[in-house]
């Protein structure tokens, strides 16, 4: 019985699959796979199905939002699990798992309410460019806000898995906690705290409707990180609601779903392969 | 021999039993999800936002002298409307925009059943207002905004250089029925081409009607279009409906004269808006038709529910917010219904 709900699992995953494949092929049919992925302009009214523009605008909402999670979370997660008094942990734990769980359209709202006058007004200004706050940028804050919770949770888990004596090792030849902190605990836990950060990834790269409320919705390369633009799930979510009842339009957005869910296997794969060879380095 | 065969035959599909139905059933229904039984006393209606409201207020007026019929209501988008309409999933699929000729190909069959408009709308702290208000905009000069982006400044509209605070130009990012429209009104364009030649620091889409809407209400500078539902919010009295505060309808200067007539001038509250409209004095595009979709032909239940909306159905739809259809627009609806063709099909 357990065994067959675990074949169930894997057999939904190949359904998706095959299910995504079958219904992109249409588009692949009319034109070819790096046709589509390099040519810049996507009008589906002109059967111009490029994917271009999207994807740069996909690569840096999720990079900058990665960017500004990682060494924040790190840092808070180290705070939390090697400096901060027992009371204030037992407080923040809870915290965490709240904002972790929230939905995501509440973060979006609060986007859309609070950080987009932030960016047109504040932040876009210091760099003397002119933006209307709905922009890549926006989108990246978000969904770095988003992603902390999930990096830091998971690292303060394996930070405080690392065996004391390890530690208590290193304290006593005379390194300072930092020093500790940094060749120690680091070091033991840096197979999960990529783990991590590719979860982190994950959420990013495939979060919708967040971004969708405060990307712009522009699917053209941008100029700056200022530029309004598009992702490829929030592409789906804007576009699939109007156009499926034309079949080449329905094919080329599956196509879209198609792609996402293989980068995020990849790099699911990608996380698997690091997990296992740096158990194996690091011998637990 | 033959026993031990089939016993183990029997348990290998024992163990394999609740996966393989699982799977034959979710494989199944993604393939043949075509194909339902249909419940005889129930209309299924799907489709666009813009429409809704008032399927809703149909579906309670006409239950009360039906009540053994269920209307079963789910917005969910003109195109999902018009793909389960067309697959049979859905009697009625409402379309806020023009049936696609993909779409006519594969069965879909149409009467109009109301009315609806979009209006291009403004901040009230604009610097160009008061100018605005008395003039007007031409509809070149909205070409000029939203599709070629030549009319890059507020100033430069008005023929004022002093004046250099940049139009921001808001459009839709989701496929709907409010943008296919205010691009067809300026011209033979799509929803694509609205701000596709703006500069990209002065444009930005956003998701959905009252999103939009709000991103007016606080963007001094901005200029964006509207379904008039989503402009007209603020009840004064039990008759008269106004914008929502900070929204300003752009008024069209209609015969290109340079300033804005007062039989221009309806935009005041909706029900002289809806008047203009129904006149034809505010043009169609960007006033537009909406309509319900069927496969090849109304029947049964299903056909008697859109009779009764283009009867005695109509009376609601002013108090709903919607524009009327001229009585010789509906006799033309009903002829259509009742031969179940039309002539855009032949």
């Amino acid at each position: 019985m357990m065994k067959s709900a675990t074949v169930f699992v894997i057999f939904l995953f190949f359904c998706i699959l095959f299910l995504l494949m079958f219904r992109s092929s249409l588009i692949l049919q009319t034109r070819s796979l790096p046709e589509i992925l390099f040519a810049s302009t996507w009008n589906p009214d002109n059967k111009q199905f490029g994917l271009g523009a999207i994807i740069i605008g996909t690569i840096l909402v999720t990079g900058i939002a990665l960017l500004i999670a990682i060494p924040i979370s790190l840092f808070s997660a180290i705070y939390i699990s090697e400096y901060a008094p027992t009371k204030i942990k037992r407080i923040i734990r809870p915290f965490l798992d709240v904002l972790a769980g929230v939905p995501s359209v509440v973060y979006g709202l609060c986007a859309f309410l609070f950080l987009v006058p932030l960016v047109k007004d504040v932040i876009a200004p210091w760099f003397n460019i002119q933006s209307t706050g709905l922009c890549i940028f926006s989108a990246a804050l978000i969904l770095a806000v988003m992603v902390f919770p999930i990096i830091i949770s998971l690292c303060v888990e394996t930070f405080t898995a690392i065996p004391l004596s390890l530690k208590e090792a290193s304290l006593s030849i005379g390194a300072t906690k930092w020093e500790t902190v940094k060749k120690v605990v680091f070091r033991a836990s840096s197979p999960s705290i990529i783990a991590a950060i590719l979860l982190g990834f994950g959420r990013a790269f495939g979060e919708t409707i967040a971004v969708n409320m405060v990307i712009g919705g522009i699917p053209r390369i941008p100029n700056s990180v200022f530029s309004p633009g598009e992702t490829l799930a929030s592409l789906i979510a804007s576009k699939y609601g109007e156009l499926m009842s034309i079949p080449i339009h329905e094919s080329a957005l599956m196509l879209v779903a198609l792609i996402l869910f293989l980068v995020v296997f990849m790099f699911n794969i990608f996380g698997v392969i690091i997990l296992r060879r740096a158990k194996k380095r690091w011998n637990y | 021999m033959q026993q031990k065969n089939r016993c183990i035959f029997f348990h290998t599909t024992k163990k394999y039993f609740l996966p393989a139905t699982f799977v034959i059933a979710l494989v199944s229904m993604l393939l043949f999800s075509g194909c339902t039984t249909k419940k005889e006393n129930t209309i299924k209606i799907e489709g666009a936002f813009a429409l809704t409201p008032m399927m809703e207020k149909w579906a309670l007026e006409y239950r009360k002298i039906h009540p053994d019929i269920i209307i079963d209501i789910n917005a969910n988008g003109a195109g999902a409307g018009m793909a389960n309409a067309l697959l049979g999933l859905a009697d009625i699929g409402m379309v806020s925009r023009e049936v696609n000729n993909t779409e006519i190909q594969r069965g879909a069959f149409w009467v109009s059943v109301v009315k609806d408009a979009v209006v291009a709308t403004i901040n009230a702290r604009n610097p160009v207002l008061s100018t605005i208000l008395e003039k007007g905009i031409t509809k070149q000069q909205l070409r000029d905004i939203f599709i070629t982006g030549n009319i890059s400044t507020w100033g430069q509209l008005i023929g004022n250089s002093s004046i250099t605070d940049k139009i921001i130009v808001y459009t839709r990012s989701d496929s709907c029925g409010a943008a296919e429209t205010w691009a067809n009104y300026l011209g033979p364009y799509k929803q694509n081409d609205l701000g596709a030649h703006v500069d990209l620091d002065r444009i930005s889409a956003v998701n959905g009607d009252n999103t939009l809407a709000a991103t007016i209400q606080r963007e001094q500078f901005g200029i964006g279009y509207n379904n008039i539902g989503y402009v007209y919010t603020k009840k004064i009295d039990a008759s008269t409906v106004v914008p929502a505060d900070d929204l300003i309808p752009v008024p069209i200067d209609l015969n290109n004269n340079g300033i804005l007539d007062d039989e221009e001038k309806f935009y005041s509250n909706r029900m002289s808006l809806i008047h203009a409209i129904n006149n034809n004095i505010y043009p169609s595009p960007p006033a537009r038709a909406l309509h319900l979709v069927t496969l090849h032909n109304f029947s049964g239940i299903t056909k008697d529910f859109v009779r009764w909306i283009l009867t005695e159905g109509q009376q609601y739809v002013l108090d709903t917010g919607y524009v009327p259809l001229s009585q010789e627009f509906i006799n033309e609806q009903l002829r259509y219904l009742e031969e179940g063709t039309r002539p855009e099909l032949s």
